[in-house]
């Protein structure tokens, strides 16, 4: 019989509360520590957006060294990304920010328009170094409010076997049509076109961007010609079966997984797939995302930002520039790099290193070299609004309830409503 | 329900009835008056801490949902606090958008098809297993099962499942010589795919419930329906369906409620797309919260309000009929 | 009416359950696969190039969040039951009064969706000093079954028939005594159907562990899934291992207890 007397059953619960009180004195205790200031040993709290890496990783590792190195330990969670903004908004509310955040980088427009982080001129962190192009998404009104720890960006990776049957020599892909070609080849020899993902999230505005700016469009006008002619490429694909459908509702690690499967000529996908790429059942290599009449397009940057949220007690602050600092010193750039599959450093002497320890990343750090922010040209904290209705226009638009310039005409509208 | 219960449990007649008809010799010999005091203390001091609980638990979010719907919290507000009072300006804005409408038919299919097939399937399933055979037991705790799955397994796997192309669904359809069907993917199916789904978690509520209510019904009462002639389909309509009623009842205002605020399922198959296909009122008010880069917390609570308010008109619809019912 | 052989009742119990029970066999399939096969089209129906990485990392990393969330769903059960039980008893029986606006407030409370609670309790709790610990996330985890098991508890106590607390009564017990000897053993399952929908939702919640009880030391399953999910990669094959894992104890629980949630509320108690 497994009902607990009653008496049995309170006992427990009285059990419980005094074993988490006894769970609960230790953690408030810790909690409290980030409030005060403190001058040698102390806590400092850390967030990051890679749950990935637990506490026996070589990231956590890194972070605690710079931590003991500044003359302190550093308490670090782990949230997933999309929860890690409003955990911050919501501790920034209480004025319990943690003394790092690690943003992606669209995100620290919108949370310094907030005022709740310091700027690195404030804190006295030098940024003269990091390409301009990737500090970008971390200026807003002239003011810097991060350093990046490294970037990403997208690219085209291509199956060799399924190339080499279709008779398509990927160099020869330098334009819409060519790559269109390419993909009526590989589907006429039996095997599948190109995966990407659509879905209706941040992800698909993301991987849709490359060719959206390829096009010559620009974020402030959704609904112009080179815009359209950016979603009609995708919804010919569909249309002719050069994509598969799943396409609307693919992550970019779905798309990835559809391309392992060796079916696939081509997946866009980004740099933290090097590792798995060189795993797969069969070569691979990368090109670089075709613009429409010729070239590469710029594709957007990925990758997070060190950010210092504003402190009741200011003299933490020391402390915390010197675990900054430490975190992007050129050998610690590269050695982000190379832990999280693939990180380029941001400035040009850690970009060196990195090229003199693994010379085959040449093609990702040129692609690095001419992305592009996406909260940049000035569009900071409208980004994401735009970003909404972009992704929102392309779904309809591939689903096929409007048209696409039906979708983005009113993708267009709902953006200026939304960011006026 | 009250009377209900009991008219099914048995008629009165216990050992002992005898002696209660007049006032017991109390214990103590308190006065008739003190007693029923006493009575109010008791029944009181059994009730506070659900009163406490109430109040220091929902009291306040709900306050708080209240308070971030009158005011305008841009992120940059709610950090610094200084949200500005805009009155009702947030419950017009989001009856005038776009997706007001879209939304509330969403909502109103999903939650009415959900439930109508959850309770009729969940009530056929508890009839089934009414009498015991073989193995009953151990089937009927792993129809239980779907509920203990996280349900970022669970949808996970239904947009597996889905899946327009390496989906098992389409594959076994192919099969049978029916063409591919987009489940996720096109305006017309994107819904009733997580319909389907929301169907298959809501099975085992409904089972476990409608099967406690069976089993509460006396069986003397079906012997003497077959003793007059009534069998199979009769007895279940004459009466098990109205014995049910009570639980039948409370199960579909239950499911009414667990299912307007249904937010994962849907965002984890769809976000509630293509578009705004299957975007319901309670995927609107998350979209709006943590969907997107620049969380709306204002609309967001907005919407959230207006769906308890739909909740609510039920619950009170449900209250009238429950007071008609035990006047009559 | 037992002329009929039972065994095609089994046959089409077992067909039903199988049926139902599909997805769940999908999840067991994909925590064998192998991440190049995940998106194999046509996808198959076994996993033939099986891998227990998924496994290897569940065994390995997760089995502290695994006892976290049994402490949870155990700790929730206890709070639940001691709130709503005798609640439940003061409304069907003791008359208390304001029984209709009470029942009116635990229906709304009721509709509050998850998210604006979770919101709504980082503030308190912050204020509390309850984040990151697992009594607060206990006491959220409860609320979702509270005002479920005061309904129930109210309904199946005002199936008692008065005859036996009078009985009580007549024997000198008080209110409590009453309660704790007479009505509780009468209710054994809907405590156990309560206990059961406490465990269960305490133990698949995914919002409050998150808002609430992310740093904390000790982290329920469902957050420890998360370990699995990337900014831009996914191991799905830990993900549903994870799932298969924390579902075997669970799942073992429910079955035993469906015996006690199958047999009517007073049908025993009265009958001679």
């Amino acid at each position: 019989m497994i009902r607990l007397a009653k008496s049995a059953r309170v006992a427990a619960f009285v059990g419980v509360v005094a074993l988490s009180g006894a769970a609960l004195t230790a953690c408030s205790s810790a909690g409290n520590s980030s409030g005060t200031a403190s001058t040698g040993g102390g806590t400092y709290t850390w967030w990051d957006p890679y749950p990935q890496h637990d506490a026996s990783s070589d990231w956590a590792k890194r972070v605690d060294a710079c931590g003991t190195a500044a003359g302190v330990t550093i308490k670090r969670t782990a949230y997933d990304t999309t929860a890690l903004t409003n955990q911050a908004l919501l501790s920034a509310q209480e004025g319990t920010s943690p003394d790092v955040i690690l943003l992606d980088n669209p995100a620290v427009s919108t949370l310094a328009d907030t005022g709740m982080l310091n700027t690195t001129e404030g804190l006295g962190i030098d940024t003269s170094s990091i390409d301009q192009n990737l500090l970008a998404a971390g200026v807003v009104k002239d003011k810097t409010y991060g350093i990046p720890i490294g970037a990403n960006t997208l690219a085209l990776y291509y199956n060799k076997k399924v190339l080499d049957a279709a008779g398509v020599d990927p160099a020869t892909i330098t334009s819409w049509a060519s790559l269109t070609d390419a993909l009526a080849k590989v589907t006429a020899a039996g095997h599948k076109g190109i995966t990407f993902a659509g879905i209706g999230t941040e992800e698909g505005s993301f991987q849709f961007l490359p060719w959206f700016w390829g096009a010559g469009a620009n974020l402030k006008q959704l609904d112009s010609s080179q815009a359209v002619a950016a979603v009609t490429l995708w919804k010919d694909w569909l249309a002719k079966g050069y994509a598969p459908n799943s396409v609307i509702t693919n992550s970019q690690n779905t798309t990835w997984e559809e391309f392992l499967t060796g079916n696939f000529a081509f997946g866009e996908n980004g740099t933290w797939q090097v590792d798995s790429a060189a795993k797969a059942g069969f070569p691979t290599g990368i090109i670089q995302i075709p613009a429409e009449n010729g070239g590469a397009a710029p594709a957007p940057t990925g990758g997070e930002f060190l950010t210092a949220p504003v402190q009741k007690a200011t003299g933490r602050y020391a402390t915390t520039k010197k675990i900054i600092n430490c975190m992007t010193t050129t050998d610690g750039q590269v050695k982000t790099a190379t832990t999280f599959a693939y990180y380029i450093p941001p400035t040009a002497a850690g970009q060196q290193q990195l090229l003199a320890q693994k010379p085959d990343l040449k093609a990702w750090v040129d692609a690095v070299k001419s992305a592009k922010g996406r909260t940049s040209d000035n569009l900071g904290t409208d980004y994401p609004k735009i970003s909404q209705a972009m992704w929102t226009g392309v779904q309809k638009a591939l689903s096929g309830s409007l048209s696409p310039k039906d979708a983005l005409v009113g993708a267009q509208q709902a953006a200026l409503k939304a960011t006026r | 329900m009250r009377a209900t219960q009991t008219r099914a449990v048995g008629s009165p007649g216990t050992p002992g009835g005898a002696a209660i008809t007049s006032p017991p010799p109390a214990s103590g010999g308190l006065p008739a008056g003190r007693r029923i005091r006493s009575t109010q203390w008791a029944a009181m001091a059994f009730a506070a801490p659900l009163i406490v609980y109430l109040v220091a638990f929902y009291a306040f979010p709900l306050y708080r949902n209240i308070e971030l719907s009158v005011h305008d919290y841009t992120i940059r507000a709610f950090v610094q606090g200084n949200a500005e009072f805009v009155g009702l300006a947030n419950y017009a804005d989001i009856i005038t958008s776009q997706t007001f409408l879209p939304a509330l038919r969403n909502t109103a299919l999903f939650t009415a098809v959900s439930i109508a097939f959850q309770y009729t399937i969940g009530l056929g399933l508890a009839v089934f297993f009414r009498n015991n055979f073989r193995l009953s037991g151990v089937l009927r705790g792993m129809f239980l099962i779907p509920w203990l799955l996280p349900l970022i397994v669970s949808a996970s796997t239904w947009s597996w499942m889905l899946n327009s192309d390496s989906g098992i669904v389409n594959s076994v359809l192919q099969a049978f010589g029916i063409g591919q069907i987009n489940w996720l993917t096109s305006p017309g199916m994107a819904l009733v795919s997580v319909i389907i789904a929301n169907i298959w978690l809501g099975i085992p509520f409904n089972l476990v419930i409608l099967y406690s209510g069976l089993q509460n019904i006396s069986p003397d009462i079906y012997e003497a329906a077959s003793l007059d002639g009534a069998s199979g389909w009769k007895r279940f309509w004459y009466i098990t369906f109205p014995l049910l009623r009570p639980v039948s009842a409370i199960t579909l205002l239950l499911g009414l409620i667990y299912t307007l605020k249904v937010v994962d399922v849907i965002w984890i198959m769809t976000t509630g797309g293509p578009g705004d296909v299957s975007t319901t009122l309670a995927v609107w008010s998350y979209r709006e919260a943590f969907g997107t880069g620049q969380p709306a917390f204002s609309p967001a609570s907005a919407v959230g309000n207006l769906l308890i308010l739909i909740a609510l008109a039920f619950g009170v619809l449900y209250l009238y009929v429950q007071r008609r019912e035990d006047v009559s | 009416m037992t002329s009929r052989p039972r065994w095609w009742k089994t046959a089409l119990g077992v067909f039903f359950t199988a049926l139902m029970l599909f997805p769940v066999y999908w999840m067991v399939n994909v925590s064998f696969t192998k991440t190049k096969n995940m998106r194999a089209d046509p996808p198959h129906w076994f996993p033939w190039d099986a891998t227990t990485e998924g496994y290897q990392a569940v065994f390995h990393q997760q089995m502290p969040a695994l006892a976290t969330s049994l402490l949870i769903g155990f700790g929730s059960v206890a709070l639940t039951l001691v709130i709503s039980a005798p609640a439940g008893y003061a409304l069907a029986k003791l008359r208390l009064r304001g029984t209709g606006s009470l029942n009116f407030i635990l229906l709304v409370a009721q509709m509050i969706p998850a998210v604006v609670m979770a919101m709504g309790f980082y503030a308190i709790y912050l204020r509390l000093g309850w984040l990151n610990t697992i009594v607060g996330l206990i006491a959220a985890d409860s609320t979702v079954a509270v005002p479920f098991g005061v309904l129930l508890f109210t309904a199946f106590m005002s199936g008692i028939p008065e005859e036996l607390i009078q009985a009580a009564k007549i024997d000198g017990a008080n209110t409590w005594q009453t309660f704790r000897s007479v009505i509780l053993p009468v209710c054994r399952n809907s405590i156990v159907t309560v206990s059961l929908f406490a465990f269960l939702w305490a133990w698949s919640d995914f919002v409050f562990a998150s808002a609430l009880d992310r740093n904390g030391s000790m982290i329920p399953i469902t957050l420890g899934i998360y370990k699995y999910i990337g900014s831009n990669t996914t191991e799905w094959n830990s993900i549903m291992a994870a799932a298969v894992v924390a579902s075997v104890p669970a799942a073992i629980l429910l079955v035993v207890a469906q015996r006690y949630v199958a047999a009517g509320v007073t049908a025993g108690a009265i009958k001679d």
